[in-house]
């Protein structure tokens, strides 16, 4: 009678069979040396990279590794043997993976995805601490009807998990016309049970990126994704052997599978309680998987027609779906938080003035306002850019409905489908409120929100009432300097992934995520005293210079678990600070020029440097100090706290163009503060000037950049 | 990984040599001093030839003399001798199961013992058909311990609670004759059969050993475990250390020693009363601290978080460190050495049962009436003795590991629904256990049990079989001395998960379990019989077909043989690492062997060798797995 364990051991040889000849193969069309690689990663092959240290460059080293793969396929009747064997059915699916990509070939045709790049893991990275994304569901194969399938993928979404799809799920999908993408956390990786390797791949880098886990250090990997990585895999009927030494791999690294082939599993005694469920009815795989990977779903039930989940945060709704558009660059709009008296607020009380959305014409632009009015005890005016930041978020969770931009350059499109379902205007107010009272139970004790869709009234308000508000703002964001405050704060939200990272906010230089700002982190301390955000005292100056505070490192060292010594708030060079790995930006030093080039995630290019994001985004994370590379957000490109050790923001010489458009302003204002110099952006190249130091220097020189004058960094 | 690091026995050996020349200063005798004046043993004595049962001998039996002056042949001599020595043994641990009885008939509400466990004790009394709606739970406390105590010398029927076992189980112990009657009947039976010129047929006397035992696992011992679980509260996953580091310098050392919690369980109640830990301040003390040694302090360490002191051969190690106020013990195990030893220091040596009554001791006789006054005298009287120490002579070594104990086989299921899933499975079973065995991720399970035995190096066959078994992803459940060893070793550290096999180290994060599980004192290895009794009738196999075997490596006293007899008498395969005295006899070391699978399914194999010890177990596993096609 067959075992498991046999099962896990037929699939992996059969599978180690297909790669073997696969790789035969491809020397013998191409030759040894022809070069192998997956596009947009620093890490390749990564999962065997990860696993063994070793990277994979050209067919001939794919060939040696398969012998490597080969010494993990033990047959010991152990569960090592069996791990290991999933293990190496999983690096033979990345070899087979591979193949597809030579000649920078591009295999996978919409909707299909195949590999994902590390931008996107990267930016993975904030949602999945803060549990926006609770975790990663892996379904492989058909399920027993289209609707089941699609049924099962929507109860993921509308939970913000983000779904992968491997085989005839993906065909079930695009049958009943699902929707599907990366923007709507739903994304098909391909046909073959190969192609599985994809998601894989990114519980791997994202220990690599995160975790800090040394390549090669396989025990080390599997610890970080059975512990940190909410992944899970849901495999249909009918299992092969294939797909069992998969699941097998899955186990490994610590994804319970469940599946709805229940006689297969009871054949071979295979149910095993956590890791491997048997589970006949589709309809509970969900509840059966949550519980499996012990994934609690946070649920704020907000009285609304449509689903509201973080999944749906990067859903575009196009003009030909759109209801109604609400447009803040053509008509008068705005979303103000302003705090009130206690007794001027009734609880949940939601008011439309003017028109609601069913009087509004199809697909017309329209004015909108809405004012959410709080109070408090310990509500304070600070807190209110911080709940209004928000705003974008909340409502982009809503189901078919879309938000760009803040305070009065706000757009919102609602689609047709979410009106149709009964969408109305009052349900804005229903989402603020639900959002703001449980997001912020800690200092909000009433709540009410007004929607202005009157054309006249939202002119008015927005000139009266919230624009003043905003220079108001303003003026105390300019008075926020680091000087100007008696306490920074810690940020360990990243600590889930990214278990040594400590990030030291102020308020010139915010979180490296771009998503904890010193107001914002000053708010979490306030909700959650002992939370991920700390007070850190800077009353022991060590080096005024370089940032250095006796009390910022007692901080780190302690949040750090003492993984961390000491660091430096404004150089790159001495102790600079650590990194998680989900940063926006990157900047790293040319030596050429004297100066740094930035890069951010969303840059696909090659830099001066040599390298491409995610190449110099390997260079540092997992909370380790690396002179002369530094994550960080966007916004502190623009501060005057920016590499001031080095001699600040003149050091710049480089950036993508889009990202230079976004901070152009704010770093002009900078550099004239600085140096007296005026749009110093123009003199920053960017891709579309050089991608080489040579073209870079020469560029410099022509526009007299004063990076070249400045000290040496080295 | 951390920290984490076995103790290794030659850190062990190192202290106790640091504390015997402690000793040396004082001219201590210690036991590793006498094992050398014992040695060499007389051999007629070890290979259980020698017949001293009459006055016309002693008889011993050689190639020249090959019978005894009763025409008694070797076999006969071995095969009485055997049953003798089951006898002592279930006379003990029934005798001990009795004393708890006992006490629950005295238990009262206002103390000083009370039901801890009120629903267990409704539970055991639906299971034996006594009615419990509408009764006080003291009404049937007492109601129960009468019946209970009746099961000792029932006039007909067998034991009430081989009913627990699987009816496959029953069947085999009703076909073989060896289904227990009465338990002081069996005891009794065994000295009868053994008189002079009675029973001398291996076979009989084979059988009448396994129903002796039997009476014992399954009858007095379990009423021990069963009503010191209703009185002192059934023992739940607590955190505690162990080894003599857990001694506190500054601090009243009180170490409790023996098998009965009665004692202990109110020695632990009065040092943590304010009164007390004030009179030790008066005294000059921080504190108190009670620890344990051998199964006393299993039982206080599963119901309490008391530390572990030490194990059987450590006794006369807590005297040694110097800081030892009071050494206060009750019954089984306790050497008469401590009575000349403790006079070399400034320790009490306090006895408290008629049982063991001793030279150079205090005796304080402990009643379960005026149990509240007698703690307390003794707790004061440690407290008092404080003063005495010799500071020169204080040595506590630095040495302990984290533990977590409490197993009992309610807080193993417990455990275990701990990694259900509600969607589809039920709780209250052994299943997510069963189901890590049938899939290969667990290969089975050992039962680690017994003593120290200087034959053998003192905790080293334990810790390393258990270290060979974890990595073999062989789950291991462990009590009495064997469970101490693992303790102080750090296999009972959850973080001993990283020195396991991949699957039983899953099964350890999954469900957050050391790999080493302990279920107790000598006398709870009737849990383990219990937990046998439920994967099987879960499962749908008999015990014997279950990849689970029983190992005693380093076993010295008869209550091993009994317990011996009552595991392999339940169907589970025993391995022993000390010749129980049969190599006399081809005929009863046969039947041991391997004639008693016959019976019951299950036989002994005894394997002085550690290696092959530890591989013979894990073949057998892997035969069992084999033969039910997982």
């Amino acid at each position: 009678m067959a075992t498991l364990f046999d099962v896990v051991f037929s699939g992996n040889d059969t599978v180690f069979g297909l790669t073997e000849g696969a790789i035969d193969a491809a020397i013998k069309e191409h030759g040894e040396d022809k070069a192998i690689a997956f596009p947009n990663t620093a890490y390749s092959l990564p999962c065997y990279y990860a696993v063994t240290g070793t990277k994979v460059g050209n067919l001939g080293e794919l060939k040696a590794a398969l012998g490597v793969v080969k010494t993990l396929m033990t047959r010991e009747k152990r569960l090592n043997d069996v791990f290991m064997s999933g293990v190496a059915t999983a690096l033979c699916a990345e070899f087979i993976e591979a193949l597809k990509y030579i000649d920078g070939a591009a295999p996978y045709a919409e909707p299909c995805y195949g590999h994902l790049a590390d931008a996107i893991i990267r930016e993975l990275g904030v949602p999945l601490v803060t549990g926006d994304i609770p975790g990663v569901a892996v379904i492989i194969g058909a399920a027993p009807t289209a609707q089941e399938g699609v049924d099962l993928v929507k109860s993921y979404q509308a939970q913000g998990i983000l779904v992968t799809l491997v085989g005839g799920i993906i065909d079930q999908c695009a049958e009943l016309g699902y929707k599907t993408g990366a923007n709507v956390r739903v994304i098909p990786l391909g046909a073959d049970i190969t192609a599985v390797i994809h998601v894989v791949s990114v519980a791997v880098r994202a220990a690599l990126i995160f975790g800090n886990v040394a390549p090669g250090d396989a025990a080390a990997l599997m610890e970080y994704t059975f512990k940190r990585v909410p992944a899970f895999v849901n495999a249909f009927a009918p299992l092969d052997p294939v797909i069992v030494a998969c699941g097998a791999g899955a186990i490994a690294l610590g994804f319970p599978v469940v599946t709805n082939d229940v006689d297969t599993l009871a054949a071979v005694h295979a149910n095993v309680p956590k890791s491997l469920i048997g589970q006949a009815d589709v309809s509970k795989f969900n509840a059966t998987s949550l519980e499996a990977r012990d994934i609690k779903i946070k649920i704020t039930n907000i009285d609304i027609p449509v689903a509201f989940a973080s999944a749906f945060e990067g859903e575009i709704i196009r003009r030909g779906d759109m209801q109604v558009e609400f447009d803040g660059s053509r008509v008068d709009c705005f979303e103000l938080v302003m705090t009130k008296d206690a007794s001027e607020i009734e609880d949940h009380k939601i008011e439309v003035i003017g028109p609601d959305i069913d009087e509004m014409p199809e697909g017309s632009k329209q004015s909108i306002a809405y004012i959410v009015e709080v109070a408090g005890k310990s509500m304070q005016s600070d807190f209110e850019p911080v709940f209004e930041r928000k705003f974008h978020s909340y409502l982009n969770c809503v189901e078919g409905m879309m938000h760009t931009g803040q305070r009065d350059m706000i757009r919102i499109r609602v689609s047709k489908d979410t009106f149709n379902a009964g969408f109305r205007a009052k349900h804005i107010g229903e989402v603020l409120y639900a959002k703001v009272k449980s997001e912020f139970a800690a200092v909000v004790d009433k709540c009410q929100v007004k929607i202005i869709t009157d054309a006249a009234q939202c002119t008015e308000l927005r000139h009266n009432l919230a624009t003043p508000m905003f220079d108001k703002r303003d003026e105390r964001l300019l008075t926020l300097t680091d000087e100007g405050v008696d306490v920074y704060y810690s940020c360990i939200m990243c600590q889930a992934f990214s278990p040594s990272h400590v990030c030291v906010v102020t308020p010139e230089r915010l979180g490296l995520c771009g998503a904890v700002s010193w107001l914002d982190a000053k708010a979490t301390n306030e909700l959650d005293p002992e939370g991920p955000c700390q007070v850190i005292t800077k009353e022991k100056v060590i080096d005024e210079r370089i940032g250095e505070y006796e009390d910022v490192n007692d901080a780190v060292r302690k949040f750090s678990q003492g993984a961390l010594e000491d660091v430096s708030l404004y150089s790159i060079i001495e102790k600079p600070m650590t990194s998680c790995g989900c940063f926006e930006c990157i900047c790293g030093i040319e030596p050429l020029s004297n100066g740094v080039c930035i890069a951010n995630r969303e840059y696909a290019g090659m830099t001066p440097i040599g390298m491409t994001f995610p190449e110099l985004a390997s260079m540092t994370g997992g909370g380790v100090q690396t002179p002369g590379f530094m994550g960080h957000g966007k916004h502190f490109i623009a501060s005057k706290k920016f590499m001031k050790a080095e001699g600040g923001v003149g050091r710049i010489v480089w950036m993508p163009k889009d990202l230079k458009e976004q901070v152009a302003d704010r770093l002009n204002a900078t550099a004239k503060d600085l140096y007296g110099i005026e749009n110093f952006c123009d003199m920053i190249a960017d891709e579309t000037i050089a991608e080489d130091p040579e073209t870079l220097l020469a560029y410099l020189e022509e526009k007299g950049h004063p990076a070249l004058t400045m000290e040496p960094m080295m | 990984m951390g920290d984490f690091k076995v103790t290794t026995f030659e850190e062990n050996e190192a202290i106790t040599n640091r504390l015997l020349e402690t000793g040396a200063k004082v001219g201590a005798d210690a036991w590793q001093f006498r094992v050398k004046n014992q040695t060499p043993h007389c051999k007629f004595g070890e290979q259980g030839v020698c017949c001293r049962i009459c006055s016309m001998g002693p008889c011993r039996i050689t190639p020249k003399a090959p019978r005894g002056i009763c025409g008694c042949d070797a076999h006969g001599i071995v095969g009485r001798n055997f049953l003798r020595f089951t006898a002592g043994g279930a006379a003990t641990h029934s005798d001990h199961g009795r004393e708890i009885c006992n006490t629950l008939y005295h238990a009262k509400p206002e103390g000083p013992y009370k039901v801890k466990d009120p629903e267990k004790l409704i539970r055991i009394a639906k299971e034996w058909d006594v009615e419990t709606e509408g009764k006080d739970i003291y009404d049937l406390a007492h109601e129960m311990a009468v019946l209970a105590m009746g099961e000792y010398g029932k006039v007909f029927g067998y034991q009430r609670w081989l009913k627990r076992a699987p009816k496959h189980t029953q069947e085999l112990w009703e076909k073989a004759e060896i289904a227990p009657r009465a338990i002081d009947r069996e005891v009794s039976c065994a000295m009868h059969m053994t008189h002079m010129g009675n029973s001398s047929k291996p076979e009989a006397l084979v059988r009448q050993s396994l129903r002796s035992g039997l009476s014992d696992g399954w009858g007095g011992s379990m009423a021990g475990t069963e009503f010191s679980d209703v009185l002192f509260g059934t023992p739940k996953p607590v955190d505690t250390e162990a080894n003599l580091g857990v001694m506190v310098a500054e601090n009243v050392n009180i170490v409790v020693h023996g098998h009965d919690p009665s004692l202990s369980e109110m020695i632990c109640e009065y040092a943590d009363d304010p009164e007390m830990i004030a009179y030790a301040k008066e005294m000059g003390a921080k504190g108190i601290t009670v620890s344990g040694v051998c199964c006393t302090s299993n039982e206080v360490a599963m119901r309490r978080g008391i530390p572990m002191a030490g194990n059987f051969l450590q006794q006369e190690n807590v005297v040694l460190t110097g800081a030892c106020e009071a050494i206060v013990v009750d019954v089984q195990c306790i050497f008469p050495a401590l009575g000349p030893l403790s006079k070399c220091f400034h320790t009490k040596f306090i006895t408290t049962s008629p049982i063991a009554q001793m030279p150079d001791s205090e005796f304080i006789r402990f009643e379960a009436e005026t149990a509240a006054e007698n703690a307390k005298a003794i707790v004061k009287a440690a407290c008092e003795n404080f003063k005495n120490r010799k500071p020169e002579l204080v040595y506590i070594p630095d040495v302990k590991q984290k533990a977590t104990v409490g197993y009992s086989v309610e807080a193993i299921v417990k455990t275990l629904d701990g990694v259900t899933n509600s969607q589809v499975d039920e709780t209250g079973t052994t299943k997510p256990l069963l189901e890590c065995i049938t899939s290969g991720v667990i290969r089975g399970a050992v039962a680690m049990v017994g003593c120290n035995n200087p034959k053998v190096r003192s905790d080293l066959y334990h810790v390393e079989l258990m270290k060979k078994l974890i990595a073999n992803d062989i789950v291991i459940i462990a009590s009495g001395c064997s469970a101490q060893a693992a303790a102080k070793a750090g296999l009972m550290d959850k973080r001993a998960k990283d020195i396991c096999g991949a699957g039983l180290k899953r099964v350890c994060e999954l469900a957050d379990i050391p790999p080493v599980l302990h279920m107790g004192s000598c006398v709870d290895i009737s849990r383990m019989m219990i937990l046998a009794s439920e994967l099987a009738k879960d499962s749908g196999l008999n015990i014997s077909q279950l990849p689970v075997v029983g190992c005693a490596p380093e076993w010295m006293s008869e209550k091993a043989v009994s317990i011996g007899n009552y595991v392999v008498a339940t169907g589970i395969d025993t391995y022993l690492g000390v010749d129980p005295y049969v190599s006399g006899s081809s005929e009863v070391a046969g039947l041991l062997t391997d004639g008693v699978r016959d019976w019951v399914e299950a036989a002994y194999t005894v394997e002085l060798d550690l290696e092959k010890l530890g591989d013979k177990m894990i073949e057998r596993i892997e035969e069992k797995r084999a033969a039910i096609g997982i």
